[in-house]
């Protein structure tokens, strides 16, 4: 065979490294180098995340396991190839974390296993090399999963024992394994339908061809630590997260999308951003480029200035980071307060669908709170708990819903204390009510004051239909908005803005003082403002409140008193 | 067991359906190449089972659902990893069929397989 002679290179065109045997120093560069350049890429690794399992920053983990393996071999002086790479999979093994750090480390110890006893690397070695490390790591489960770092494994040595015919030069065919790993993680979503459906390669995949990329640009003297501009899909950026970091002085987040006027010089594009501000990222979906960017106070403009001499700016956003951590801090810290109670005096209990409800009731004055609502009806036992712990012997109950009415009495057969359910069917009921609860007095006469004003308050229900239905003269559709009054069915729109419109018009909103809005999870808050400014100029003459419910299922619970 | 209300009655999930679950959850883990009896009688050679629930132990208590898996892994892997590994999958896997909370996942390591020894 002589092919290789007519493949071989001239020799003005090796790398200077190339002239030296892979022995074990040079080898330990090489994994040194891998290290490197995957710490550099981490973050791009651990982006393809797409489980979210707890173990899961894929790149994290991949460095780890490499930065144990790097630990074992930073002393050592071993020039015998065998006996280092051996170092390296014991290092791997006792660092390996997460599944794709097993795997690695599984590839180091076939890899190590079959270079016993060898002085130096050459290519047939490299070859049986790659070789055992991929069946060592495809014996360590049962049903191997396509489409993952195992495949991209195989095909690497697949693509060495090609290369073999060409060349022994172990440089040679690291090169070619390289292009082959790329293509391979390419490759991987076509193989598992999980990777296609969220838009992404294999992780692990992609992690093994930056350890072994790492190597080869160690080779041809490319720098390691300078994160080269990777593209992303749309879907992959994370930028909910981005604001966990802030570099100070960095303020200011912008994300532009624009569609560039010709092909974008990705590279040029990314070190140009580098002199506006950090934390940058790139994604790209259907032509459209999006930017991200962390940038001082007097910059904020510059991003957008600088995407508008490439192409056609659509869209900008700028944050204010530091706000936004103080908002998320803020809500982190909003736990309900609960009034306490001493004994004999009055507490009460509330059943609500969701937090932001609960708040309010807490404001209030109740001393705990059940929760559940329409279609989470709670147990009498969870209401019987919540109380149970409380020191006082006079309870009332709120159950908030028509169907927790029942539950909440049968409490009352099973404690010594003496309950009271105030049978309030909605939420607005309740709150009514529980504007008239007083903790220390008779609790017969605060139970019969409590009642009298539960049909004071008007109650408007939005919710989505589950079936078709005719109910009190109105034809429903399934999945059109209903609105209800006092729990009669007054309303079907196609739209919440109709729905909730109507629903004021049939409650004679106009006649009343206050509208309190409760919105649920299932709606936005821009879309809640936009309805109650539209409710604002119906009703100049009433008070409008928006409160956040955080019910499921009803976008708006609505207060009419 | 496991009931869910839904609208129109009560779902009911058997253990066997979620040792199911965690059984191919367990196989697919990278370093778990099988699952063995609980019921080990000393001097009886391990052997891997096939039927899930032979290696799975489901426990329901009425709130909380908790796995144990009896397993062997390959030699020469970090059995923490591993066995960390497999249950991070295995709850993952059961909390995404089931939409219900598992509180524990227990790996009881119960052998090893050779294939080659360094």
């Amino acid at each position: 065979m002589d092919l290789k002679d007519i493949e071989k290179k001239p020799q003005d065109q090796l790398y200077p490294m190339q002239k030296y045997p892979i022995d074990g120093q040079v080898f330990k560069s090489l994994v040194e180098a891998s290290l490197t350049w995957l710490r550099t890429n981490q973050q791009t690794v651990n982006s393809l995340n797409v489980f979210p399992v707890p173990d899961g920053d894929t790149g994290t983990n991949m460095v780890l396991t490499m930065q144990a393996a790097c630990d074992e071999i930073a002393n050592s002086s071993e020039r015998n190839i065998g006996k280092l790479t051996h170092l390296v999979a014991h290092g791997a093994l006792m660092g390996a974390r997460g599944n794709s750090g097993v795997i690695l480390s599984q590839l180091w110890r076939g890899f190590a296993r079959a270079l016993n006893n060898f002085e130096v690397l050459d290519g047939q070695r490299l070859v049986n090399a790659l070789h055992q490390g991929r069946n060592t790591a495809y014996k360590g489960v049962v049903r191997p999963v396509e489409g993952t770092i195992l495949t991209v494994a195989k095909d690497i040595a697949a693509e060495a024992e090609r290369s073999i015919v060409y060349t022994q030069d172990p440089y040679d065919i690291l090169e070619r394994i390289v292009t082959a790993a790329d293509e391979s993680v390419i490759r991987t979503p076509e193989l598992l339908a999980v990777l296609k459906d969220a838009g992404v390669v294999d992780a692990g995949g992609k992690g093994l061809f930056f350890i072994l990329e790492g190597m080869v640009r160690f080779v041809k003297g490319l720098p390691l630590d300078v994160n080269i501009a990777v593209v992303q899909p749309l879907s992959a950026m994370k930028l909910e997260n981005a604001f966990d970091s802030i570099e100070p002085g960095q303020d200011f987040e912008v994300v532009v999308d624009f569609y560039p006027n010709e092909e974008l010089n990705i590279p040029q594009f990314y070190e140009d951003l580098e002199h506006i501000g950090t934390s940058i990222q790139i994604g790209e979906g259907d032509g459209i480029y999006r930017m991200h960017i962390h940038v001082e106070a007097d910059k904020i403009y510059a991003p957008i200035e600088y995407t508008k001499t490439l192409g056609v700016v659509t869209k900008a956003a700028i944050e204010n980071l530091h706000s936004q951590m103080e908002q998320i801090e803020h809500e982190r810290g909003k736990s309900i307060q609960f009034t306490s109670v001493e004994p004999g005096q009055i507490a009460t209990v509330a059943v609500a669908p969701g937090a932001g409800i609960a708040r309010v009731f807490a404001s209030l004055g109740v001393s705990a709170i059940v929760e559940g609502g329409q279609t989470m009806n709670p147990s009498t036992q969870e209401i019987l708990n919540s109380f149970e712990n409380l020191p006082t012997d006079q309870i009332f109950i709120l159950p908030n819903n028509k169907n927790i009415i029942l539950a909440a009495q049968a409490v009352t057969q099973l404690t010594v204390k003496h309950v009271t359910v105030i049978p309030s069917r909605t939420v607005p009921q309740g709150l009514a009510a529980m504007m008239r609860m007083i903790a220390s007095g008779d609790p017969k006469v605060i139970a019969a004051d409590m009642n009298s004003v539960l049909n004071d308050v008007e109650t408007g229900e939005i919710t989505t239909a589950t079936r078709s239905v005719e109910i009190d003269g109105v034809n429903v559709l399934q999945g059109q908005i209903i609105s209800m009054l006092n729990g009669k069915l007054v309303l079907a729109s196609d739209n919440l803005k109709d729905a909730t419109l109507g629903l004021l018009k049939k409650a004679h909103a106009d006649h009343f003082e206050l509208i309190t809005l409760f919105y649920g999870i299932d709606v936005s808050r821009m879309e809640v403002d936009a309805i109650a400014d539209t409710i604002r100029k119906k009703y100049p003459k009433q008070e409008i409140e928006v409160q956040e419910g955080g019910q499921p299922h009803y976008p708006f619970i609505i207060s009419i008193e | 067991m496991n009931d869910e209300y839904i609208q129109l009655g009560r779902v009911t999930v058997s253990p066997q359906a979620i040792a199911t679950i965690a059984f191919n959850a367990a196989r697919q883990s990278y370093g778990v190449v099988g699952l063995t009896s609980k019921n080990l009688m000393d001097g009886i050679t391990q052997v891997i089972v096939k039927d899930p629930t032979n290696g799975i132990e489901v426990k329901y208590d009425g709130e909380k659902i908790s796995i144990d898996l009896y397993v062997i892994i390959e030699y020469g892997t970090r059995i923490t990893s591993v066995a960390s590994s497999v249950s991070n999958t295995v709850k993952f896997h059961v909390e995404k069929a089931l939409g219900m909370p598992v509180e524990q996942v227990n790996v009881h390591v119960r052998g090893l397989r050779v294939s080659d020894m360094d």
